[in-house]
């Protein structure tokens, strides 16, 4: 895919539910203001772990956006999502009628969240016997149950698709949207991506020791040499992707381009890092290519460092190997160190951040950073935003396992 | 096997760079492991519902299913690695192989940056259930490190991207019922889009005990057979599997003189935004209507179409309405089978078994049966090829998939060029 295939794809809209913020207002605030939604947990006793900390989305009431109909059966996740869609749609002035919804689809990115509807489940049917589960609840053990409800809520005919490729799932979706676009098969794609916070998941983190907290400080901190572990967070992302024409026609605002995302899979150890990044280096590089952008056309790099000691240092690794040169000159910065790790839902919402920095102008920081790492000698916007003009964002998603994304967002004009 | 096409009446019809065809199978099913068992048991009508084995499944209303018998993956994976893999992993890692041996292909001789993995799956890895159900007995001590690396679902596609050394792209889709055909289909884009040459595409589920108790809950099960079509279907019966087969670029299979088995030539996904369970004819049917569109041609060409076909009385009925909706005065005369009949429905891994169904359909001119068909249902009044398979010219097949959500896709498979 390159920048010179036609059509191109443009992002007219936007729906956040973030731990530091619940609408692209309120979120592009408290990035620019350095805000984290990092906090102690308070959707299940943590009393039983070593760690307390959590991006947890708070002040969320489904009904103020979804009214009180049919939310019986939601999980916390698909409400997230459902009512980010709403949001996105809204900002998107997009009207779905019969007319236009076989044109419109959702592919939503998430790895995680079923787990909770999987466990409820299996709880009931080892609790109260398998012949007295609750029949409604078993459609939400499918991980494609969250995107499905998009759909039929907001009643988006043209196709629904769910990825999970956990870490990079959210460029993993845009990439799928982008493809769908250009081959004619959509006009408008709702890119969504969505993680939610629960107790078993926790777990899983906390036994394999991914969470800061355990072997250090308990602080989502990236790049800063007392990073340990993530923490982990859930939210909700949504960008209404549209062909140009499309948009342009329906006199839709702009937001940005998007002339191309890459991935690769760096094939190593099962659940390892790949020693010298090389799938992140090969898809940085491609997408520069394939956008039609120099090194230097870069204004700012939206990291998928996560304060794990490896992950940081090889993204800073790879950056320094792509970039050369020009690479100490480029601002680079995590916002999970305001929000915590969302898995699949990151990549949205480091392109929702990305798309704050391009329309008001400020590079989010990297907060928490106190102690510099000699293996992380890049500029990372430590503490404080930066106001300044943004034009062309560089996003990356990986994590250990193997998957690696990057894409590149334009400001339009 | 004399080759079926000629080279030069290929190369002459279209960029071939741009067109992507089947060279290799690899299945793993409850008929039996590897394309010949598995087209010989499905060709002669043999069921593979056994009792359940893989739990006590004795208090249940059904306590039959298609489980994949005999599966020894030490046979095919070094022991070494097998530790690392849960079950949906192995049974897609083997099925993957079969299907580059089938190509006659080694893992070698994949250009690692070129090749791309796209799996489907319902449930995802075994060990999350595992730990699932480990928790809800209270023994929230005994969840380990080993169990929870394991778990999460994107490690189905990860694994076999390791095992391949796979270094495109890497898509797990995991659109439940339907999965299988999401991810051929996106495979067959990627290679479209010019920078992939192979994509080993397909899908994976294991016999989830979950969906066990879940598809019983919703009173979506048989107890002993399944039998879609059927006036007196009662049901699907659950099942389990792999199957995989290697995309490639056309113009690579005909330069190193592959055998082709099918091109796939578009595919058609649409949501009927209607209801989580319930089907819903119309957005079928433009399923259908799209993926025909994209290939252009017509369903006048529409040799057979290989089912959704679960066996409860509301999707065949449903179907069969969408069925008529797209094939109008043709319904009666194109065979649509179901060999969910034979296999029990393997979830994720159900529409990749059938598409490879499809591809032997299309290489063999061959249509496998829908067997235990004893009594007529005028709402499922079309031809389900009962009981036994027929000859029959096969140029263009379309394999249904159908999910919970009311996600539908159709695949269409078609025979490269003629004699």
């Amino acid at each position: 895919m390159s920048e010179s295939d036609k059509p191109r794809t443009v992002i007219t809209g936007l729906g956040v539910i973030a731990p530091n913020g619940i609408g692209k207002e309120e979120f592009w605030e408290a990035l620019e203001a350095g805000r984290s939604g990092i906090k102690p947990i308070t959707i299940f006793d943590s009393r039983l772990f070593k760690t307390h900390l959590a991006g947890e989305v708070t002040d969320f009431d489904a009904e103020k956006f979804l009214g009180v109909k049919g939310l019986r059966n939601l999980d916390r996740s698909t409400k997230f999502l459902c009512s980010a869609a709403k949001l996105a749609l809204e900002d998107a002035g997009l009207q779905i009628t019969e007319n236009n919804t076989e044109d419109i689809g959702v592919v939503t990115a998430t790895t995680l969240s079923v787990i909770w509807n999987i466990s409820e489940f299996g709880r009931e049917a080892e609790q109260e016997g398998a012949r007295f589960v609750n029949p409604a609840m078993f459609p939400g053990t499918t991980i494609n149950a969250p995107s499905s409800q998009v759909s039929i809520r907001f009643n988006i005919k043209g196709f629904n698709t769910t990825i999970s490729t956990s870490y990079t799932a959210s460029l993993d979706a845009l990439k799928y949207a982008i493809d769908f676009i250009k081959l004619g098969r959509a006009k408008v794609v709702l890119v969504c991506g969505v993680e939610s916070l629960f107790f078993q998941t926790f777990v899983g983190f906390s036994r394999i020791e991914f969470l800061a907290g355990i072997k250090g400080k308990e602080i989502s901190c990236p790049f800063d040499k007392r990073r340990n572990g993530i923490i982990l967070a859930e939210g909700a992302g949504i960008l209404v992707v549209e062909e140009e024409e499309y948009a342009r026609k329906r006199n839709a605002r702009i937001y940005a381009r998007i002339p191309a995302v890459e991935s690769f899979f760096d094939a190593y150890r099962s659940g390892k890092y790949h020693p010298y990044a090389d799938g992140l280096k090969r898809a940085m590089t491609k997408v520069l290519k394939n956008a039609e952008l120099t090194k230097e056309g870069i204004d700012y790099i939206s990291a998928a460092a996560n304060s794990v000691q490896e992950q940081d240092r090889l993204e800073t690794y790879a950056i320094k190997e792509v970039f050369k040169d020009d690479a100490k000159g480029i601002p680079v910065s995590s916002i999970k160190s305001m929000i915590g790790e969302a898995v699949s839902a990151s990549g949205v919402l480091q392109i929702a951040a990305a798309i704050g920095a391009i329309t008001k102008g400020f590079i989010p920081p990297t907060i928490n950073y106190e102690e510099s790492d000699p293996e992380c000698g890049l500029d990372y916007v430590p503490n404080k935003s930066r106001e300044q003009e943004v034009k062309n964002v560089l996003i990356n998603n990986f994590g250990p396992g193997g998957n690696n994304a990057s894409a590149i967002l334009c400001k339009y004009d | 096997m004399p080759r079926l096409y000629s080279v030069n009446m290929i190369s002459a019809m279209t960029d071939n760079t741009k067109r992507v065809v089947v060279t290799g199978l690899g299945v793993v099913s409850a008929v039996g492991i590897g394309k010949e068992r598995f087209w010989e048991a499905i060709t002669k009508g043999k069921s593979g519902i056994s009792e359940i084995s893989l739990f006590d499944a004795s208090g249940f209303k059904c306590r039959y299913g298609g489980e994949v018998k005999n599966f020894r993956p030490e046979e095919f994976i070094p022991k070494r690695r097998l530790k690392f893999l849960g079950r949906a992993s192995q049974l897609a890692i083997v099925a993957s192989l079969l299907a580059l041996e089938d190509a006659n292909l080694s893992v070698k001789s994949l250009p690692k940056i070129k090749t791309s993995v796209a799996i489907g799956t319902t449930m995802g890895e075994r060990p999350l259930e595992e730990l699932v159900l480990i928790w809800a007995r209270g023994g929230l001590k005994e969840i380990d490190r080993q169990r929870i690396m394991q778990a999460s679902v994107n490690n189905l596609s990860a694994n076999v991207a390791l095992y391949f050394n796979a270094q495109g792209q890497n898509y797990l889709f995991p659109t439940a019922c339907a999965a299988g055909n999401y991810a051929i289909g996106y495979g067959f884009d990627l290679i479209r889009a010019g920078e992939i040459d192979y994509v080993l595409a397909g899908g994976s589920d294991v016999f989830s005990y979950i969906a066990f108790v879940g598809f019983q809950s919703i009173y979506a099960m048989a107890a002993e057979k399944c039998r879609p079509f059927d006036k007196n279907r009662k049901g699907m019966m659950l099942g389990e599997g792999s199957g995989m087969v290697l995309l490639e670029r056309l113009d690579l299979a005909l330069k190193r003189n592959a055998d082709i088995y099918a091109e796939i030539s578009g595919y058609g996904l649409s949501c009927d935004a209607y209801h989580a369970t319930a089907p819903d004819s119309n957005g079928i049917a433009r399923a259908m209507d799209k993926a025909l569109k994209e290939t252009g041609l017509t369903y006048h060409d529409v040799d057979y179409i290989c089912a959704h076909g679960t066996g409860t009385p509301m999707n065949d009925k449903v179907e069969c309405q969408a069925i008529k909706q797209f094939l109008k005065e043709r319904s009666k005369e194109v065979p649509v089978s179901s060999i969910k009949s034979m296999l029990g429905h393997p979830m994720g891994a159900a529409s990749a078994i059938e598409a490879i169904a499809c591809c032997l359909a299309v290489k063999q001119d061959k249509i496998p049966p829908t067997v235990n068909f004893e009594t007529p249902d005028p709402e499922c009044d079309i031809d389900c090829v009962p009981n036994t398979s027929r000859k029959k010219k096969v140029n263009v097949a379309l394999n249904n998939g159908f999910a919970f959500g009311g996600n539908n896709s159709c695949l269409v498979l078609k025979k490269i060029a003629s004699r």
